[in-house]
């Protein structure tokens, strides 16, 4: 079965921690160069080795990789308990992926006090690994807040303009954001009588007693609002744009890419099987202010004059189909979900780490000072106009995939929704290929031709076009190849992996009960209107 | 091989040559061009055997559960929950049409490029262009389902970007590359919903199932039909949606041949006579089709005749051309009562039979004038290149003695569009102006103006480029072009020349061919009168009308008629100019101030003057002190459980 030795899993994160607490005794900046490369590689081997070898692995409750360490914790309920099933596959290969990319990058960007940065980019690495590989929700919301304290002195730290009121900005929601959804997490364990924090006894207590409807709607009110902020639902996403503007490149990849999409993973792995009638019961709400996000945060988005800035916009907008998905209450909408998280973190990860190679050619993020730079560099102008045309969702790329899924699932859902959201198809290419037609072509702008005058302007470097390649190839793979991740995902979704009741076969019974809209099955329903 | 096994290549063959040039080659201009253009050859060679090779049979009805494809091959692509979502081909006469369409002119527009982009530095990324629009156009033409359609017509999309993009240190070429994708994109929006829809209401998307569900009493919302309209409106470019078109003459000429004359834009009607069984269901939205087609039919027509430069002309010409086949499509059915037959209770019931079809009338314009107008188009290239880049037709002038190959070429190309008889333009114009005639006098006698204003425009621009003298360095110094232009030429000269191909396509593609409504008897006269006069209205007025000089007659010698004409032409582009900077960005600007100041501004700073009317520490609260966030935790904690709860009782 696995012929290595060690859990594979557990050597995923363990190894950039490592890395980490090596660097911290101070060895030459050649040494911690060379343990960063090993910490932020053997993540991303193991994802797609793993990834590889899920299909036909025996299952554990849904887990195939399954191990459990006592850690001397038992005693409260919590062990080291890790695992994939076909929700957290794709995120955690994700990780994988986006951190090699965002390490690769880190550690060939000659940053000021680079061991101090590196220390801190691999602690969130083994942070962002053990999130999607924990079983148990202890860890997994351990395994956050490692990852996110990292991030927070990275922005404070080496962030660019503001660094310093970003960070604040930051910590201050993403921390009630955090703490928030410890709280729902914590109640929900408290009202279930489960004996241990694990996903799965969680899932068996919650299947022989249900959870009382006033109790799944607090509690899933509390968790919408907590990961609401973390992955910046409308109103609450003030922090993202700023944060990411401010953040060094590999931090705001990795955080972006990510880390953001912890909130989504936990309402999708454990809020939506968990507590389907709180879920029914606040897809309205939650339905519409992700559509505040897709629409009005595109207008935002289209006033951007800020690179940086118009990618940080354009993640919250994106964000919001991601919220659909989960309001549409569906196995589809669910599984688009996945799909707009897997393919968002690779596209927004390419934008953030082009977006910091243009300026090192232009020496600005505004946009209003660049234009022509595609004669200068062709591959960076390709590889950007790549990273556009995925985020915007052009067919051949994964996010193609997410948005398509999440449109034809929120029909079921509520038909006028759809067409607003589905509206975002059109502002999305307006503030996308506005961006590129502004720094890539026409003719350069007065600035930008007394800049590249004097500094005259190169095409990407290798330490730039390792890790672009690796996330296009990503997103392309999925995009061509969807069965990737939707084979495990669909099992996982539609329960036909052994592990009893199937979360969303749960979520729509609630529906039923739960007096909101049923979605149509199509094979079945009556014509529309 | 198998037809499956040659549909497959027609697709999998452009893609990998694209892929090829766009990982190994950037920087090797021939190279590329040899891939690409012996790829193009591989391709139309597949694609007349898959054609002619006889893979299908012949039959026109749809039957439930019948599937009329010899070629068969699906595969599910993705499957989540109960949504399937597959990769298929349905290779009918149709498909089959369209694919030599897309083929013939594709390698005539592949080899006329290589004497065109002879000196251009980025022939690599020219000719991945030109494998990537090949190969998203192919799955357009087999896709046995609309979420396939859709997935091709978004790449499609692209590839015009890429292309008319082309020339990208040009400001114009970059915000015409963008103004295309973005209009698109307006249509599509309509186009995915009324897929979606489809999905919902059909319980599939695929067309053979659709058909045999409408067939069998599945009713369609209105709102379905012209939702997906919307899309052959954006693709199509049809009023008023059309801007991006004559912005899309930017990129170079071969490509306007190609994707913006003779296929891709074609794609919004052949979509349309794939889905024809959901207009059918509902008579009201065909009305739209229809009316749309007119309007835009008149209106580029219009718009042509103040041209200056020869690919806009062209262009406008397109759009008027594009509002024929839309408006044959939406004109329908010819339905004739022919007697009494017994009904099922025993009676005697009216027995009605169709006498030809919209879309066979659509899908027969489509092709005669996908190769005129790519005739026109590279005739166009030609004389663009031979007057080194000048596109200006008053500066023209005297190149029917310099350019004699182009001249002949271009003018059976013109002679063609205007609807000279026993030219293929002929055929189809008559054919849907019999349709109008029949189904509805108004479209007839606007369609029937827009055929004399055809004439009109187009004789003269063929007057003032290639007759008189030279009127520029660049029109006296001018040369035929090379041998690898002018044979693309000849080609499609030959098969604008209707009877040289009519019959074998007739033959070939009886599918479709057999519902093209003919008129019989009196009919026939009355239109086969009407069609010569007025090509030589048109062309008789252009004539004597315009002189082969360096201004413009019109605007010489009736200038208002010159200054409304411009107006016209001019005032869509305003609006959305005027929506674009005056309305969306001062809406986007309005809603960034809202952002930054409310939400991120007001309701932080409230929620900070909250704490401190609490007491709670507000000024720890603005020096960033670790003690601030638990505050700011409990508060929220409360803020957040009562909002809840109170929502909630």
């Amino acid at each position: 079965m696995n012929p290595f030795p060690i859990d594979l899993l557990l050597l995923s994160i363990a190894t950039p921690l490592a890395a980490a607490l090596i660097i911290a005794f101070g060895p030459s900046r050649k040494i911690a160069m060379i343990l960063a490369y090993i910490g932020f590689s053997v993540p991303a081997l193991v994802a797609i080795y793993l990834v590889g070898k899920f299909a036909g692995m025996p299952l554990h409750h849904g887990y195939a990789y399954f191990t459990s360490y006592d850690l001397g914790l038992a005693a409260w309920g919590i062990k080291l308990t890790l695992g994939l099933n076909g929700i957290s596959l794709g995120l955690f290969a994700l990780a994988g992926i986006v951190g090699f990319a965002a390490g690769f990058y880190a550690i060939q960007s000659g940053a000021e006090r680079l061991r101090q940065y590196l220390l801190l980019l691999l602690v969130m690495q083994g942070g962002l690994m053990g999130v999607f590989a924990s079983v148990d929700i202890f860890f997994f919301y351990f395994f956050h807040e490692f990852a996110l304290i990292a991030t927070f002195i990275m922005v404070g730290v080496w962030g660019g303009r503001d660094r310093n009121y970003a960070a604040m900005m930051m910590t201050i929601y993403l921390t009630l954001g955090a703490m928030l959804s410890l709280a729902g997490l914590i109640a929900i364990y408290w009202t279930s009588g489960a004996a241990n924090f694990d996903l799965i006894a969680l899932r068996d207590a919650i299947a022989s007693q249900p959870l009382s409807e006033v109790v799944q709607k607090n509690i899933f009110g509390i968790l919408m609002f907590g990961f609401g902020i973390l992955v910046s639902l409308f109103p609450l996403h003030s922090w993202a744009p700023l944060g990411y503007g401010a953040a060094p490149s590999s931090a705001a990849m990795l955080h972006a890419g990510v880390l953001k999409k912890f909130g989504l993973y936990g309402l999708v792995q454990i809020a939506l099987p968990l507590i389907p009638s709180g879920a029914a019961h606040w897809s309205h709400i939650l339905a519409i202010l992700a559509l505040c996000n897709v629409v009005i945060i595109g207008f935002v988005t289209i006033a951007q004059t800020d690179l940086k800035q118009m990618i940080g916009y354009s993640s919250v907008m994106h964000m919001g189909y991601a919220f659909l998905g989960v309001a549409a209450m569906s196995a589809l909408g669910a599984g688009g979900v996945v799909l707009m998280m897997i393919a968002h973190g690779l596209s927004v990860a390419l934008l953030f780490l082009l977006s910091t190679s243009i300026h090192h050619r232009t020496q600005t993020f505004d946009m209003a000072s660049m234009g022509g730079l595609a004669k200068q560099a062709p591959l960076l102008s390709a590889l950007f106009v790549a990273a556009i045309f995925a985020s915007i969702g052009l067919p051949g790329f994964a996010n193609f995939w997410g948005e398509l899924t999440i449109f034809v699932a929120l029909w079921g859902f509520s038909k006028w929704m759809t067409i607003a959201a589905v509206a975002g198809i059109i502002i999305s290419a307006i503030y996308g290929l506005r961006a590129a037609a502004r720094i890539f072509f026409g003719p350069p702008t007065e600035t930008f031709a007394k800049i590249a005058a004097e500094n005259p302007v190169t095409d990407l470097r290798w330490s730039e076009r390792v890790p672009a390649f690796v996330l296009l190839a990503a997103l392309v793979l999925v995009g061509v190849w969807p069965k990737i991740v939707t084979t495990p995902l669909n099992a996982q979704l539609t329960g036909l992996s052994g592990m009893g009741d199937s979360p969303m076969s749960m979520a729509a019974d609630a529906q039923n009960t739960g007096g909101s809209p049923v979605p149509p099955n199509p094979s079945r329903s009556a014509p529309a209107k | 091989m198998s037809p499956t096994h040659l549909a497959l290549i027609t697709l999998l063959v452009p893609l990998a040559s694209a892929a090829i040039i766009a990982l190994f080659l950037r920087r090797s201009g021939t190279l590329a061009q040899i891939i690409s253009v012996t790829a193009c050859a591989a391709y139309a060679a597949a694609a007349l055997m898959l054609a002619f090779g006889g893979s299908r049979q012949l039959l026109k009805t749809t039957l439930p559960g019948y599937r009329d494809e010899a070629v068969n091959a699906s595969f599910d692509w993705l499957s989540i929950g109960d949504f399937t979502l597959s990769l298929g081909i349905k290779f009918d006469d149709l498909a089959a049409l369209m694919l030599v369409i897309v083929a013939i002119v594709g390698l005539c527009v592949h080899i006329f490029s290589i004497g065109y982009m002879r000196d251009d530095k980025a022939r690599a990324r020219y000719f991945g262009g030109l494998s990537i629009f090949m190969f998203s156009m192919t799955g357009i033409v087999l896709a046995d389902n609309l979420f396939m359609m859709f997935i091709f017509w978004e790449l499609v999309g692209f590839s015009s970007w890429l292309l008319i993009n082309h020339y990208r240190e040009k400001q114009f070429a970059a915000d015409a590359s963008k103004k295309a994708f973005i209009v698109n994109r307006v249509g599509d929006f309509g186009f995915l919903l009324g897929i979606i829809a489809c999905y919902y209401v059909f319980g599939t998307t695929n067309l053979t199932e659709m058909s045999a569900k409408i067939a069998g009493g599945a009713a369609v919302a209105t709102c379905i039909p012209l939702a997906l309209f919307c899309g052959a409106v954006g693709k199509s470019a049809q009023f008023p949606l059309h801007v991006w078109l004559p912005d899309a003459m930017e990129g170079p000429t071969p490509v306007s041949a190609l994707i913006h004359a003779a296929t891709m834009v074609a794609a919004g009607i052949y979509m349309l006579c794939r889905i024809e069984p959901i207009f059918a269901a509902v008579p009201a939205a065909l009305n739209v089709v229809m009316w749309a087609g007119v309007i835009t039919a008149l209106y580029a027509a219009l718009c042509a005749i103040t041209q200056s430069d020869i690919k806009k002309v062209l262009a406008y010409s397109t759009l008027s051309q594009l509002g024929y086949m839309v408006a044959a499509f939406g004109l329908g059915n010819i339905v004739k009562d022919v007697g009494m037959q017994p009904s099922g209770n025993g009676e005697m019931a009216p027995l009605f039979l169709i006498f030809g079809t919209g879309a066979a009338a659509a899908m027969f314009h489509l092709t005669t004038h996908a190769f005129f107008k790519a005739l026109l188009f590279l005739g166009s290239g030609s004389v663009i290149a031979g007057c080194h880049h000048e596109q200006n037709i008053f500066k023209m002038g005297g190149l029917r003695r310099k350019m004699p190959i182009t001249f002949i070429t271009f003018t059976i190309g013109v002679l063609a569009i205007i609807g000279m008889p026993f030219l293929s333009g002929f055929f189809s114009k008559d054919s849907i102006l019999y349709l109008a005639m029949h189904n509805n006098m108004a479209a007839f006698s606007i369609l029937t103006l827009t055929a004399v204003l055809t004439a009109f425009y187009m004789v003269r621009m063929w007057k003032i480029t290639f007759l008189g003298q030279s009127r520029s360095e660049e029109a006296s110094h001018a040369k035929e072009s090379s041998i690898s232009m002018t044979t693309p030429l000849i080609v499609l000269a030959l098969l604008a020349v209707g009877f040289v191909y009519v019959p074998v396509f007739y033959k070939a593609f009886l599918g479709v061919f057999d519902n093209v409504p003919l008129a019989q008897g009196t009919a026939h006269t009355i239109i086969l009168i009407t069609s010569i006069a007025v090509m030589l209205i048109g062309a008789g007025a252009a004539l004597a009308f315009y002189k082969s000089a360096a201004t413009d007659t019109l605007r010489d010698r009736i200038p208002g008629v010159f200054t409304i004409l411009t107006h016209l032409k001019e005032t869509p582009d305003r609006v959305y100019n005027y929506y674009v900077t005056k309305l969306q960005q001062r809406f986007a600007l309005l809603l960034n101030f809202l952002d930054q100041f409310l939400i991120g501004g007001l309701i932080v700073r409230g929620l900070a003057g909250l704490t401190g009317f609490f007491g709670l520490g507000a000024r720890a609260l603005h020096v960033g002190s670790i003690h601030a966030y638990v505050y700011w935790f409990f508060i929220g904690v409360v803020l957040i459980w009562a909002f809840a709860t109170g929502f909630l009782s």
